[in-house]
């Protein structure tokens, strides 16, 4: 069994009185990919914060390069979120920056790479997300789709050992969501290990190793995709899956009525009443 | 006739040597304003980056506390009133009154300054001091590289407001006799007994002075908005 990057043991936090984690425990390898799923407000995100210290664990232990990193001090955090690259929903570049900059910054700053050797780099993985012309532009001038790219190189230039991934298409466009979980299967498949919150079931499907459910801030359940997606399931991973798969029947019938109004020009009313019955189902 | 009449005003408000009353009190007002506004920023920025990080973080309590009456007893009590306790109380040892201007100045504009820098950080996105420190980043790196240029930039026309009103405060160093543009014009006059043409020298030279400001900051925001938000998209 690959080695352990990252033992969580019984992780709570909590907002006030608000208890938001459980008491959580999990291990991540190295080449993992654990995909988080499960409904809106279960404590998937927070977890994922919680593991690079964004958020400051109310009780347990993470473990990273044998450090208990919830109790660590101010440097030894700094240095452990250096080895961990996160990308958020809303991207969250530097505006004041441009793209080049942005992907340099913490390089030059925390890893002290000359300013030659950082750019080289950010070049090398700007043109893997084919963005490399777009190094001299702003933020401000990319589409959605190109900034999480731009996000996703701006995490890669720290070599980071684990990324995390909070919910990283979900404030995308729907066209621009393909562009960007291609670079995540292409990381996946270059063997980095990776912690994704995604609502993209597709994705956890194909890519995940494990998949991890978390339902009002306990892991409920935990498997390989097929455990998890192919075998029936009682009580609220049931629930919440059958309302997922209800959501991919409906998409796959519009796609059917778009494919065929595509070929022959029209749709009967007989046919959309009977998308619209699958739908309601 | 007309001319002659005013040809001869001239000639008794700025002759004579007399002009090097405006001239040097020039000196003396851009000299006091722009340390002043050195040093108003560094105490601005000092305070507004302790403020807001205590009301993030909760750190700095005793700073914050500090920071606060700081605040409080600056914007509570008038300009004059500082430069006079400032002189003849806290720096009576002290001989130049053009650093006692600065000083006194500094530290008032220094106050203001924060509160406008305190809001430029409070409206930056969160996710930009997270993305600072997810990258692994100390917190105050991120403030300085990350944060603070984005702040500045937004409250920018603020700060300028800020800088021109310190740069016409300036006139009332004339308490401590300190002898700046708007006290050369009046010497100018009690010599003269003439009060048009001081008077209204010293309020166009002031006029242009803070027209040239804003002309000048107006190109430094230019600038900045053009390094990043709001550019024209040009999608190649």
């Amino acid at each position: 069994m690959a080695e352990t990057l990252l033992k969580i043991d019984n992780l709570k936090k909590s907002f006030g009185k608000l208890e938001v984690l459980k008491g959580l425990s999990t291990e991540i390898r190295k080449g993992e990919v654990v995909v988080m799923i499960g409904p809106s407000g279960s404590g998937k995100s927070t977890f994922l914060r919680c593991m690079n210290l964004l958020e400051q664990p109310t009780d347990g232990s993470i473990v990273f390069d044998n450090i208990d990193i919830v109790s660590a001090d101010e440097k030894t955090r700094n240095s452990v979120r250096s080895e961990m690259g996160m990308v958020f929903q809303h991207f969250n570049l530097f505006p004041h920056l441009t793209i080049l900059d942005n992907i340099t910054l913490a390089p030059r700053l925390v890893r002290h790479m000359p300013k030659a050797e950082a750019e080289k780099k950010a070049h090398e993985l700007l043109k893997r997300v084919g963005l490399d012309d777009k190094a001299l532009a702003y933020p401000q001038q990319l589409s959605g789709g190109q900034k999480q790219r731009v996000a996703i190189v701006r995490s890669l230039a720290m070599e980071p050992k684990v990324m995390l991934f909070d919910e990283p298409t979900s404030a995308l466009d729907p066209e621009m969501v393909g562009e960007v979980l291609d670079v995540m299967k292409d990381l996946a498949h270059n063997g980095m290990t990776m912690v994704v919150v995604t609502h993209e079931m597709r994705f956890a499907r194909d890519v995940a190793t494990r998949v991890l459910f978390l339902e009002g801030g306990s892991i409920i359940a935990e498997g390989t995709p097929a455990e998890i997606f192919d075998q029936p399931h009682e009580g609220r991973l049931g629930e919440f899956l059958g309302k997922v798969r209800g959501d991919d029947r409906a998409e796959a019938s519009v796609e059917k009525v778009i494919l065929k109004a595509a070929q022959d020009g029209k749709v009967t009313v007989a046919e959309l009443e009977e998308i619209l019955n699958s739908i309601r189902k | 006739m007309m001319w002659q009449s005013i040809l001869d005003e001239f000639q008794l408000c700025f002759g004579k040597g007399r002009y090097a009353y405006l001239l040097n009190g020039l000196g003396v007002t851009l000299e006091v304003a722009l340390a002043a506004i050195v040093l108003g920023l560094a105490l601005g920025f000092l305070a507004a980056v302790i403020r807001s990080t205590h009301d993030k973080y909760g750190h700095f309590a005793i700073a914050n506390f500090i920071t606060k009456v700081y605040l409080t007893v600056i914007r509570g009590t008038p300009m004059v009133v500082q430069l006079l306790i400032t002189y003849y109380i806290i720096l009576r040892s002290v001989d130049s009154k053009v650093l006692i201007a600065i000083l006194a100045f500094g530290i008032n504009s220094g106050a203001y300054q924060a509160e406008i820098l305190r809001a430029g950080i409070t409206s930056i996105d969160p996710g930009q001091m997270e993305a600072g420190r997810a990258l692994g980043l100390s917190y105050w790196r991120t403030m300085f590289r990350i944060i603070l240029p984005q702040a500045v930039r937004n409250v920018l026309p603020a700060l300028g407001n800020e800088f021109i009103v310190l740069m016409k405060d300036t006139s009332i160093v004339g308490y401590i006799a300190l002898i700046d543009l708007a006290k050369g014009g009046d010497i100018i006059r009690s010599q003269t007994y003439s009060v048009y043409l001081p008077y209204l020298t010293v309020a166009g030279v002031y006029l242009v002075l803070v027209m040239t400001f804003t002309w000048l900051l107006g190109k430094l925001e230019r600038y900045l908005r053009n390094t990043g938000a709001d550019v024209v998209q040009n999608d190649s």
